[in-house]
């Protein structure tokens, strides 16, 4: 991986890098993605799922409720009037 | 040692060791039926739960864990939040945050990781049960390191309700102890099906039938790359399993050579969309230069606080999924991770358990651990990981001691839903093993 799509998937993962950074995790990362080609060669069953097990779909009736006390929620968060502060969109 | 005497020394203990990021406060046990902690990655109403990391200082849950609940309905009293690596991003826990928890064998050596704090005080209290978190070997690793019995269940057996996240797929909540036995009593108590966490709710109920470990395959390649001290604890504990009439041989298991690329390439992905939610808002750190636009504040608090492998192993798992390389990394370790479950599979319809030493070597000193790369530190977890992607259920025995007094570990691997073959080899196995303590000197 180069220095440049280090720094297009660093921009894309929204983390910002210095110089000495960008050259580390290049280097680190071409050594690690030389080690995933052995993935190339694997055979290829064809067989796919995201699980390592079968998962059962669970579903419930759409009953509003409250689990926790909105004050609790908001007691360490950065608000404004009971919303919770962020940084500007414009 | 009584409860009492255990909170009234557990701090003094903790200040050498570094086992605990948050304590209790309370020295008195009360009416509790026995003292546990918890990884740091386990939400906890009354402790601060950082997950080793510096995004998320200052973090007080509103809710337990589903695990720490059902720990707590039973009598337990939560004595601390254990360290680990962030997030649980590493093999020995010094991938941290905060503190790095320190070998009660050596404090000069690493406890693993990435559960390393349960680790070191599940061996250096006693009577204490701690709970950890596997996702690529994070219990059977510093299980093996502090010479403890340690187990992680078949995914989906323990609620991840509370659980901050690594990489959903592959967590797995578990025990370590200084006894056998807890692993039965523990993982009972934790398990069942939750409705808050679906992924729990397909598990057959975990019932005591009795099932013994009779037989054993040792896989071909899994007793390569091995210290000699180690293989040599291997070779006599197999021998020692035959003279308990347990049936062990050497089977072939090719896909397990590209388990860990498979691995690396799952949790990556995994672990790279799951941390896309701190950005310095809502929870943990907060309050950064609100002067920025939000794509710099989210860039600039994120690079500030994240860790050097959390941010490594976020570029390396936005670049896997990112298009023109999913297909070739993500799309086909998934595919590899079903002919890894194939092939235990095959072993599971001859044998009771796959066995393997738990790691290659023993604890390293820090200055060894820093001395190695990335990829040498991944490479460190290559007997772990394939339990670990095919998720089934896996327990690290303590098995010897190297040449400098280290601990040394064996891996009992079961199929999906077996865990009973894992209780009954731990407790057959420490009838006949000469456990030696660590001397806790503070």
């Amino acid at each position: 991986m180069d220095r440049e799509t280090v720094e297009r998937v660093a921009r894309a993962a929204h983390i910002k890098l210095s110089e000495s950074e960008l050259e580390k995790y290049s280097s680190d990362l071409n050594e690690i993605l030389t080690y995933f080609e052995l993935l190339d060669e694997a055979p290829d069953t064809g067989k796919t799922g995201v699980n390592p097990v079968e998962i059962a779909d669970v579903l419930r009736d759409d009953v509003p409720r409250s689990d926790f006390d909105p004050d609790v929620l908001l007691r360490d968060m950065d608000t404004y009037e009971r919303y919770v502060r962020g940084p500007r969109l414009l | 040692m009584t409860m009492r005497d255990v909170l009234s020394s557990f701090r003094e203990i903790n200040s050498k060791y570094h086992m605990f990021h948050a304590v209790t406060g309370d020295a008195d046990p009360g009416d509790a039926a026995f003292l546990f902690s918890a990884k740091d990655n386990l939400t906890s109403a009354d402790m601060e739960t950082c997950s080793g990391s510096r995004i998320l200082e200052g973090y007080r849950p509103a809710f337990d864990a589903e695990s720490i609940a059902r720990m707590r309905a039973a009598g337990g009293k939560l004595i601390g939040k254990c360290n680990m690596d962030e997030f649980g991003f590493g093999t020995f826990s010094v991938n941290s945050g905060l503190e790095i928890p320190r070998n009660p064998y050596d404090p000069e050596r690493s406890c693993g990781g990435s559960s390393g704090g349960s680790a070191c005080a599940a061996a250096v209290f006693e009577d204490h049960v701690s709970l950890g978190v596997s996702t690529g070997g994070s219990i059977c690793c510093p299980a093996s390191f502090c010479g403890i019995y340690g187990i992680a269940p078949t995914y989906g057996r323990v609620s991840r309700y509370g659980l901050i996240d690594y990489g959903n797929s592959l967590d797995k909540i578990g025990v370590l102890s200084a006894r056998a036995g807890d692993m039965r009593k523990y993982i009972h108590m934790i398990s069942g099906r939750d409705p808050k966490d679906p992924t729990s709710c397909a598990q057959p109920e975990l019932k005591d039938t009795g099932r013994k470990l009779k037989s054993a395959a040792v896989p071909k390649d899994g007793t390569e790359g091995l210290s000699a001290d180690v293989k040599d604890a291997f070779d006599r504990s197999l021998e020692k399993l035959k003279s308990m009439g347990i049936d062990v041989e050497t089977v072939e298991m090719p896909s397990l050579k590209y388990a860990m690329p498979a691995y690396y390439v799952l949790a990556t992905s995994e672990a790279s969309t799951n941390l896309a939610r701190y950005v310095g808002m809502r929870y943990g750190r907060q309050r950064g230069d609100l002067s920025l636009r939000f794509d710099d504040y989210f860039s600039s608090f994120r690079s500030e606080y994240f860790g050097e492998e959390a941010k490594r192993r976020i570029l390396l798992g936005t670049y896997t999924r990112m298009a023109g390389f999913r297909d070739r990394y993500y799309a086909k370790a998934l595919r590899v991770r079903q002919s890894v479950i194939a092939d235990y599979k095959s072993v599971f319809s001859r044998f009771d358990a796959v066995l393997t030493p738990t790691m290659p070597f023993t604890a390293p000193r820090f200055g060894e651990i820093s001395g190695m790369s990335a990829l040498d530190a991944y490479k460190a977890d290559y007997l772990t990981v394939p339990a670990n992607l095919a998720g089934t259920p896996h327990l690290s025995v303590p098995c010897g001691y190297d040449r400098n007094g280290m601990p040394i570990g064996m891996q009992f691997v079961a199929d999906h839903w077996n865990e009973e073959v894992l209780f009954d080899a731990a407790e057959s196995w420490e009838k006949g093993f000469e456990m030696v303590k660590p001397e806790v000197k503070v």
